[in-house]
């Protein structure tokens, strides 16, 4: 059994979330809506609102009054002062001493927009898409382009050319816990206590959007209710910040769940072209196309193209390929991470793409793929070296699981097989200040845990493999960014490959200096002994608290400061025409078997088993790696079979709510084999690898691929819900 | 709006409000007026099954529930149902197994689980079983660890 030091807490009701926090005096925040999703703003009047009793009301007008002069990032003010961009965008905020009166008085602010035409989806932008495209375009945001050799050779000479266009959804996060902050302002001491994935990360955009210095900014990250993605940058915490310095008292802003879905921070949805030249069962050539619709988002536009394309060509060998990507402005909300960003779609795409060309060409599906597939050693398409690499050997087991699923499968199942790479972002640094006395090891560090247990349970796991004490031992702490060491936070599955090796870094130093002091042959451990915690070399024993100086001990023990700041791989850069393209840090992945029973009447899909094959290293903490996987599954049957935010044309988010927009439940989830795929080292302490996002990755893909075994439905889009699967099916009919 | 007095009792203990408006959802009675907040506030529509609570013995959202509609019922919320023995044998389980990750939806599903056993016990097939907790929503674990003690507190209940 694993000891995870938040579950009885947690399961008696006694955690606080920042939902739950309450200090005397405070007041109920509220955001104003802008009433249509494109508009010139005339008018935001905040009398009638500020007429009510005890309400503080603020909007563009305010801001350079409330940071004292200072200017925020010109691309991302707080409120709009000219335009709104899409629907329910705060155009202003209110505070309340109650919450029903701060929801009365946002309703009073008066607030007119002149309406513009709506740019709803990327079809409006290039309707007969790719022949249309152009970088120059208005609504295009970032452009970007790549090529190695020559393409229109090969795919003018090449035996067979497969063409297909994919279309993908926008996904939510959907944590359970809407977004929440308690924000106070004292003086120039800005101070929110917030649930985030990255208190420090929160702090730099706090910053930035506000223009205030990052010296002056406090962020104490709180227990988190679910982030996935969505709780990584800053969403609330400046309007909050904003009211209680308008308000001079602490201020409490949640967001309803409504507003969770208006508002967004979804990935959002995208088109994709994709052509393939084969010759003598070899791919020749490859083209890859992606419009990328990135709503309003003007922060990580480049970032969510030039990253995400380079899935589309996925783990495997192509001597030759062009890619052009777009990311188009349309009037939704600014897009975000949603576990392991835009991959899982990507995977879906290439893998369902591959799939069809095996099929054209007469060759075994997973056997064309094992055929091309990267390996350790080798390079990507952009000229990159493949670090230790495990998913030829993940999927090489999934191939011979899927053959003995498939024998046993009865009519109406079919047995699918999906892949996935993924790459963990062990480059982020992180700092971590650990000290080890008669009584353990405390390790205090800048990261909340947001239930994965990569805190609680990773980076203690972590020290216990270090220096063999026990784990009840080893306390993580957490402090907030004035009190903790810098953290880059939780996301891209790095808390343990990069945090916990600057925990490591620091217990590496404490033992070495214990075991000088000691006069201890090395390599020396932790134990516990009749004078609590001893160190122990070649059977040797010395108690700590015989080898810390009378300062150390006055201080509670022996402290070193750990860090890691790892560093990315480069790309060829001579391949690149336009734009940024991003190498990867650390290279895993994952093979996955689903086996599912579809209704060919309805299109209804019921997912009867699955396996998952992972390339993760080592484990640290395997009922924590488990967990891990189960629920990246999970989630990833969401997005391969219902989940689906729908807007129209006038930009309204049409299913904004749980009932609409629909998550997978505890009688849908199917039983699941986890195997770890070891002897692949990473980057991480002991070789381990991320693993929050990696098992995401392959679920639509192998979802779809299931599908298609079981009725013939080739669906070119997710999610494959029932009238797609059912147009599909009309489609294959002779 | 009107308001009217209102008695219950929550966790074994009679409460007595003066005036709680008849809009008031029983949620925001506990959360807010009895600072109850173990009762998680999810979607407040019904959706997702966080802030279910027992209502004499009955699982029930109480976000979709007036507290009117509660008067002189006996309500069990996270804070209480450990001295329950059904909730007590729940709140094991899902320690045993590690079925918490993020934690927010646990107090909702362990409210429902107990809820269930009382109402259905071991007699229901397993799978309609699994679907009368399908209103409860997680998104960290996939399920698989509360299915893991679902199991297990069926097998235990059959055994006695």
């Amino acid at each position: 059994m694993t000891i995870r030091p938040d579950l009885a807490e947690k399961i008696a009701g006694r955690v606080r979330y920042a939902t739950d926090l309450e200090v005397p005096g405070m007041l109920w925040g509220a955001l104003v809506p802008a009433p249509v999703a494109h508009g010139r703003l005339r008018t935001v009047d905040l009398g009638p609102a500020r007429a009510r009793p005890g309400v503080v009301a603020i909007s563009a007008t305010e801001l350079a009054a409330l940071v004292g002069g200072r200017q925020g990032d010109r691309d991302r003010p707080a409120f709009p002062r000219e335009r709104v961009e899409y629907l329910h965008q705060p155009v202003a905020a209110v505070a309340a001493p109650s919450l029903a009166e701060a929801r009365a008085a946002a309703k009073a602010v008066r607030v007119e927009v002149e309406p513009l035409p709506v740019v709803s989806d990327v079809d409006a932008v290039f309707p007969d898409w790719p022949g249309s495209s152009a970088a120059q375009h208005p609504s295009v945001a970032a452009h970007v382009h790549a090529r190695r050799g020559d393409v229109e050779e090969a795919f003018r000479t090449a035996e067979t050319v497969v063409r297909e266009t994919y279309r993908t959804a926008s996904v939510h996060q959907v944590a359970l816990e809407p977004h929440a902050c308690l924000a106070e302002v004292e003086g120039e001491r800005w101070r929110v206590r917030t649930s985030t994935q990255s208190p420090f990360g929160v702090r730099e955009d706090v910053a930035s959007i506000l223009g205030i210095p990052e010296e002056s900014i406090v962020v104490e990250g709180t227990w988190v209710g679910g982030g996935f993605g969505g709780k990584g940058a800053s969403f609330v915490e400046p309007w909050a910040l904003l009211l209680a310095r308008a308000a001079g008292r602490p201020v409490r802003l949640a967001l309803t769940y409504r507003q969770e879905f208006l508002l967004g921070r979804t990935t959002l949805p995208a088109v994709v072209r994709m052509e393939t030249a084969v010759s003598a069962g070899a791919i020749r050539a490859r083209r890859v196309r992606l419009l990328l619709d990135v709503g309003t988002s003007l922060p990580g536009r480049d970032f969510a193209t030039g990253y995400s394309i380079g899935f589309l060509l996925g783990p495997y060998r192509t001597p030759t390929f062009e890619v052009e990507g777009y990311a188009v402005r349309t009037n939704k909300p600014p897009f975000g991470p949603h576990r392991a960003p835009f991959a899982p779609q990507c995977a879906f795409v290439v893998e369902s793409h591959l799939e069809e060309v095996a099929r054209r060409v007469g060759i075994e599906p997973a056997a064309f793929k094992a055929a091309h597939l990267w390996e350790t050693g080798g390079t990507t398409p952009f000229g990159q070296p493949i670090t230790d690499f495990g998913l030829a050997a993940a999927h090489a087991a999934a191939r011979e699981l899927a053959d003995d699923w498939r024998r046993a499968a009865p009519p109406g199942h079919g047995v699918g097989l999906g892949m996935g790479f993924w790459s963990t972002s062990t480059g982020a640094g992180g700092e971590a200040r650990v000290t080890v006395s008669a009584d353990g090891i405390r390790i205090l560090q800048g990261e909340r845990e947001i239930g994965s247990g990569s805190v609680l349970v990773g980076l203690a796991a972590v020290a216990e493999r270090r220096t063999g004490l026990s784990r009840h031992r080893i306390r993580v702490e957490y402090g907030d960014t004035a009190s903790a060491p810098y953290d880059a936070g939780v996301f891209g599955s790095r808390t343990v490959g990069a945090l916990g090796r600057a925990v490591d870094d620091a217990l590496v130093q404490i033992l070495g200096t214990l075991a000088q002091r000691a006069g201890a042959p090395t390599p020396v451990r932790l134990a516990e002994g009749e004078r609590g915690v001893e160190l122990e070399g070649r059977g040797q024993r010395w108690p700590i608290a015989d080898l810390l100086t009378d300062e150390e001990r006055a201080q509670g023990g022996l402290t070193a400061h750990g860090k890691h700041y790892g560093r990315g791989g480069k790309i060829d850069e001579s391949l690149v025409v336009d734009g940024t393209f991003y190498a990867y840090t650390d290279f895993t992945g994952a093979a996955h078997v689903a086996e599912v029973a579809v209704d060919a009447q309805t299109g209804s899909v019921r997912v009867v088993r699955y396996a998952a094959f992972q390339d993760v290293g080592t484990v640290v903490d395997p009922p924590t790696a488990r967990a891990q996987v189960e629920g990246g599954i999970v989630m990833g049957l969401g997005t391969a079979l219902t989940e689906e935010a729908i807007w129209s044309a006038e930009g309204r988010l049409l299913n904004a709510g749980l009932v609409d927009y629909r998550l997978p439940t505890i009688s849908e989830a199917p039983p699941i084999e986890v195997t770890f795929v070891e002897g692949h080292p990473g980057a991480g302490p002991f070789g381990a690898k991320g693993l929050g996002e990696p098992p995401i990755i392959p679920v639509p893909a192998a979802i779809a691929s299931a599908v298609r075994a079981a009725v013939g439905a080739h669906v070119t889009e997710l999610p494959l819900n029932p009238e797609r699967i059912a147009r599909a099916l009309k489609r294959e009919e002779p | 709006m009107s308001a009217h007095p209102l008695r219950l009792r929550v966790n074994g203990r009679p409460v007595e409000l003066a005036d709680v408006p008849v809009t008031e959802r029983l949620l925001d009675t506990l959360r807010g007026r009895l600072d109850l907040k173990g009762t998680k506030e999810g979607c407040r529509t019904g959706g997702c099954g966080a802030c279910t609570v027992l209502v004499d013995g009955r699982s029930t959202l109480s976000c979709l529930t007036l507290a009117q509609e509660a008067a002189e019922a006996e309500i069990t919320t996270i804070e209480g149902v450990g001295s329950d023995a059904e909730g007590h044998r729940v709140q094991a389980a899902f320690e045993a197994v590690g079925a918490v990750q993020c934690g927010y939806c646990t107090p909702g599903f362990v409210m429902a689980l107990t809820g269930l056993l009382k109402e259905r016990g071991a007699a229901a097939p397993f799978g309609e079983f699994l679907e009368e907790l399908g209103g409860n929503l997680c998104r960290c674990t996939g399920y698989g660890a509360i299915v893991r003690a679902a199991a297990a507190l069926r097998a235990e209940a059959a055994s006695r």
